[in-house]
């Protein structure tokens, strides 16, 4: 796990691909896209079952090692209407059954205008973005990047990922938070999500995720300003 | 005689032996392979037979014009989209000079829907048309039914063909069909026509399948016209480069010869030296503007169609190409074909010295430019194989379950099927013949359900059984995606490459406009553009003016030396060693690199045949190791991948790896304080298959394989051509399909074709094995050498080349490290 002091307060970024806010005790996270590899099935297109039970277990985790009070998904929650199975929603229900206490918020993104707003008795609360909490007016929470005036904007939407290079003719990509001065992109955190390679500018802080632990591998304290290059060592925890 | 004959008599000539033996043997009903030198007369051998039986069946040519139109009897099938124009005109020929009741028309990707509309209806007498396309056709429920008449199937370009995944596909086809045929009581004959090869009986045995190959008949034509092998060679060596694959140092000496000739095809290894040829040329011989052309892949297809033309109309001084212009079509006028960089192939470099001097008695020559000192060697090592007749073999496919899969899509569609006997069709091509039951019954339920278990896929099918336990589609819908996706087997996704106001130029990969910024200059189809902006797959540009630019680079280009042209270039080092310099017999070429081996000899030494040389070095970079195992790219990367897989296991060391044809070269910021032993041990072939596949997975080689394996198995949705986002939540990559089925279907049965690909076809297990086998018995000979020795240069600056540094800061650094070196070796 690594922390970012960030608009004045810490984000504790977690390898699981969801942030902790300490202040407010929430967990966010972004880009579900619940029902996608559903969808893809009923089209012909053979993709594995078990990426909904992995998202949840996740959560699971997450929301335990956190104690959370409130979770707050930045958009997509669904992929498409197609993919909003009775089976899906049917383990969604399961699980929201043993997150009784939890708040949760989604901060609607392009899919869920497709797709539509979770069933009612899922009790998620949906909102249009940039949206911001009276308690926290210089933090806002949107899908895609937006510019909001006085406040930090998290955002997802964009599926940023670095390339790292390893030893030999090792390269890899990985998932990771990326932090500009006024907005921070999520990782997806759907298991069954496609990625895109940034390309950060100087002055940005990037965190790739690993299978176990989240790394900077680009900003003041990596010393890489022009280059996404990590060093080896940094490559090789990751591959492992 | 028959009428067909004396056509050919008065328009083409006297047969060839090969030609009246081809046309017995099928008028007797058998099938094999046609093997001659492109330009030598194959298309007549194998078309006119089919026409004179039916000119003896119908004698009376007054009655002829009263015959109804002749239904399908031969399909004629071609790797390129390109050659099928041609070939159709070539097959109208003789029947729009006799006025025989037959049509010939094409059937492919660029076909007219109108025509494609009437072809559902009916097939032509001959249909001209392409692996994929014929897959199409077999897509069709009244498929069996259309092709009823069918008595011939001739497969141009084999040799092209046999070693991919579309010749895999054509296989599969011709399985079906030759079932078709016999189920009705009638034998199809199968001809495959090829140019030289090192497997002859081989390509035929793939091409006929088990069943039939035992009775095939190989009909060899004359053997290659004269050829001759000449290299301009640079002259002042000492400014010549030791590494590079651009260079553009011997432009002089090559326009004198463009000056003194007539037609020249100048052939490239890859897009971005034909760009950069062409600009130079253009550049440098200003007058010549329109009398020199630009052809590849990239450039639309218009463009290279008017080239094509105006070739085969004489009027050309150069076209810069790639294999773009490696095939087929016939271009009588071109006299010379010059070989920019390294041919790395014997047969590549016949191919394309055929191109040129197609009159009969007339010497095809090609004359070799080298882009670095290296290089020098490879063009006397290609006139040595050639001369000795080592050409390289292609190997059939091995079972790939991608293409079965689709193909049994393609099954149920056309027609449906029943499992026993489509296993027998399946098992009578030469690829599936091992097909065990398992993969069988694993194919059957992957486009059933997915995979083994239903559990693992719900709600997922393409293909149902029925209660009588026969295989049709799912839906109507699904079949719609599925033709959609057959002709995907070669495309990638790339962006077009267009004017403001819409003129096409071409298409570059989607990753190479990822590192252009709006207002970046580049050089494509041979203008200097800049970008504009890009948007839903198009890149506008416009021209502009000034230098600096970058050049694309488009993957693919990294063709390997061949076995037998590294054998070659073995031998020649072997034999300055042995005997060096003043041998009165050594060709020009050997002559010219001389100094340089002199160099390599007095910092190192230059390697035996019987010898592993491995250098070691430091420089600010860190510790350099060089093995000169000399044995092509592919297994150095598999020897690369094995060592610093081992290297690493042993102690925790990070180790930087890079090949190129001649050797390996392994970077470490710490000295690896190897010996002999450890060498030894490092280079075992013990426990190969397992360090490779372990390595593997720490690498990407296996989700590269498993991008074709997703397109071709029908993972990825192609969509709607010209629409492409109409499937945007079906938008998924193959990478992402590789992580999903690695963490929750690893039994997945095209994850292990994706290994195995890797290893046989990428690393080349085999020739991996026997690498190591030949290593053990060499000795070592290990040297501590003050600098880099002209052997290990290029191998630096390849590293260099990797790092993704802008082409012009490479230009610079490896200038400077050159002139060091020079430098010292003045002293």
């Amino acid at each position: 796990m690594s922390e970012i002091e960030w608009i004045g307060q810490t984000w504790r970024l977690r390898a699981d691909r969801s942030v902790h806010w300490k202040t407010r005790n929430t967990l966010i996270v972004a880009d579900p896209h619940f029902g996608k590899a559903d969808h893809f099935r009923g089209s012909g297109i053979p993709v594995p079952k078990g990426t909904t039970r992995h998202n949840l277990e996740r959560l699971d985790v997450a929301l335990r090692a956190t104690a959370s009070t409130r979770l707050v998904v930045l958009g997509d929650f669904f992929h498409s209407r197609g993919g909003v199975t009775d089976e899906l929603i049917e383990q969604l229900r399961e699980w929201r059954r043993r997150w009784d206490g939890l708040s949760i918020l989604n901060v609607r993104g392009n899919h869920d205008r497709q797709a539509g707003d979770p069933p009612a008795d899922l009790e998620i609360e949906c909102v249009v973005g940039p949206w911001r909490d009276q308690l926290d007016p210089a933090v806002a929470f949107a899908h895609e990047p937006a510019v909001v005036s006085n406040a930090g904007t998290l955002c997802g939407h964009l599926h940023p990922a670095v390339r790292l290079e390893g030893p030999g003719k090792a390269r890899l990509r990985a998932a990771c938070f990326h932090f500009q001065t006024r907005q921070a992109v999520l990782p997806a955190f759907g298991a069954f999500t496609g990625m895109k390679v940034i390309r950060p500018r100087r002055g940005d802080r990037v965190f790739a995720i690993g299978p176990a632990e989240v790394a900077e591998v680009f900003g003041p304290k990596t010393g890489s300003s022009a280059s996404s290059a990590p060093t080896p060592d940094t490559a090789v925890d990751a591959v492992e | 005689m028959n009428p067909i004959e004396s056509w050919f008599r008065d328009t083409v000539g006297e047969p060839f032996a090969f030609q009246r033996d081809a046309w017995d043997a099928q008028r007797q009903g058998e099938s094999g392979l046609l093997h001659a030198p492109t330009g030598m007369g194959k298309t007549y051998a194998a078309w006119l037979p089919t026409l004179m039986r039916w000119c003896e069946d119908h004698a009376d040519a007054s009655a002829w014009d009263q015959q109804p139109v002749e239904p399908i009897r031969v399909l004629w099938i071609t790797p390129l989209r390109a050659l099928a124009t041609d070939t159709e005109t070539n097959l109208k020929k003789p029947i729009e000079a006799l006025g025989l009741p037959w049509t010939v028309e094409r059937r492919t990707g660029d076909v007219s829907a109108t025509v494609k509309a009437r072809q559902k209806k009916k097939l032509p007498s001959a249909l001209v048309t392409t692996p994929e396309s014929l897959s199409v056709l077999l897509s069709y429920a009244d498929a069996r039914q259309k092709f009823r008449g069918l008595q011939t199937v001739i497969v141009d370009e084999w040799h092209e063909l046999m070693s991919t995944k579309r010749g895999t596909q054509t296989e599969l086809g011709l399985a079906r069909l030759r079932r078709w045929s016999r189920e009705a009581g009638k034998e199809l004959s199968v001809w495959g026509l090829s140019a030289t090869l090192g497997n002859l009986p081989e390509a035929m045995d793939t091409l006929l399948g088990p069943q039939l190959a035992p009775r095939g008949r190989m009909i060899h034509g004359p053997d290659h016209k004269a050829i001759e092998i000449t290299t301009l060679l640079p002259d002042d060596m000492d400014r010549f480069p030791w590494a590079g694959h651009l260079g553009i140092t011997l432009l002089p000496q090559v326009l004198q010869v463009l000056e003194d000739s007539g037609s020249t095809l100048l052939f490239t290894n890859t897009r971005s030296q034909a760009e950069i040829w062409f600009n130079e040329i253009c550049a440098k011989r200003p007058e010549w503007i329109g009398e020199v052309a630009l052809h590849h892949g990239s450039i639309d297809r218009k463009s290279r169609l008017a080239v094509e033309d105006l070739l085969r109309r004489g009027g050309l001084r150069c076209c810069v190409c790639t294999s773009s212009l490696d095939l087929g079509v016939d271009f009588s006028p071109v006299d010379q074909v010059i070989q920019v960089a390294s041919p790395k192939g014997v047969a590549r470099l016949l191919q394309r010295a055929g191109r040129s001097g197609h009159q009969p008695g007339k010497v095809s020559r090609v004359i070799g430019v080298p882009t670095n000192a290296l290089e020098i060697i490879d063009f006397a090592a290609a006139r040595d194989a050639a001369a000795a007749r080592r050409i390289e073999s292609r190997r059939p496919l091995d079972r790939p379950l991608d293409v079965l899969a689709q193909h049994l899509v393609t099954c149920a569609m056309g027609g449906g099927f029943t499992s026993e006997p489509m296993l027998a069709e399946v098992r009578s091509s030469h690829a599936y013949q091992d097909l065990s039951d398992q993969e069988w019954a694993w194919c059957l339920d992957f486009v059933r359900r997915g995979g083994e278990t239903l559990k693992v896929y719900p709600q997922y099918a393409r293909v149902i059984e029925d209660e009588d336990g026969r295989f049709g589609v799912a839906s109507p819908k699904i079949a719609r995606n599925h033709r959609m996706g057959i002709g995907t087997i070669t495309s990638d996704t790339s962006i077009a490459v267009k004017f403001a106001n819409g003129k096409k130029l071409g298409s570059v990969e989607e990753s190479f406009v990822g590192f252009l910024k709006p207002g970046d200059k580049f050089v494509f189809a041979g203008h200097l553009l800049q970008l504009i902006r890009v948007r839903a797959m198009v890149a506008t540009v416009k021209k502009a003016a000034g230098k600096k630019a970058q050049v694309p680079r488009w993957q693919g280009g990294r063709t390997p030396l061949s076995t037998q042209l590294a054998d070659a270039v073995r031998s020649r080092l072997d034999d300055v060693r042995q005997r060096g310099e003043a041998a009165d017999d050594l060709p020009p070429e050997m002559l010219a690199v001389a100094p340089l081996l002199a160099l390599q000899a007095r910092w190192s030494v230059v390697p035996a045949d019987d010898e592993l040389l491995i250098e070691t070095t430091r420089s600010r970079d860190g510790h350099h190791t060089f093995l000169y195992p000399l044995q092509g790219r592919l297994v150095h990367e598999g020897l690369g991948t094995l060592l610093a897989h081992r290297l690493t296991r042993e102690a925790p060391r990070a180790v930087t790896v890079t090949v190129n044809d001649y050797g390996i070269e392994l970077l470490s910021p710490d000295d690896l304080e190897l010996v002999d032993r450890d060498w030894r041990r490092l280079l075992h072939r013990d426990g190969l298959l397992e360090d490779l596949l372990a390595a593997l997975n720490t690498s990407q080689l296996a989700r590269r394989a498993f991008r074709d394996i997703a397109r071709v198995a029908g993972l990825i949705s192609t969509g709607f051509p010209g629409q492409p986002v109409a499937n945007r939540h079906l938008q998924a990559s193959s990478e992402l399909f590789f992580d999903v089925f690695t963490d929750f279907d690893p039994d997945n049965l095209l994850l292990d074709q994706a290994r195995r690909e890797v290893l046989e076809q990428q690393l080349e297990v085999t020739r991996l094995t026997a690498a190591l086998d030949d290593l053990a018995r060499m000795r070592l000979d290990t040297r501590l050498t003050p600098r880099l020795t002209p052997l290990a240069f290029p191998l630096w600056a390849e590293r260099l080349r990797e790092q993704h540094l802008t082409s012009q800061s490479w230009q610079e650094r490896v200038g400077k490290m050159v002139m060091r070196l020079e430098a010292a070796a003045d002293d």
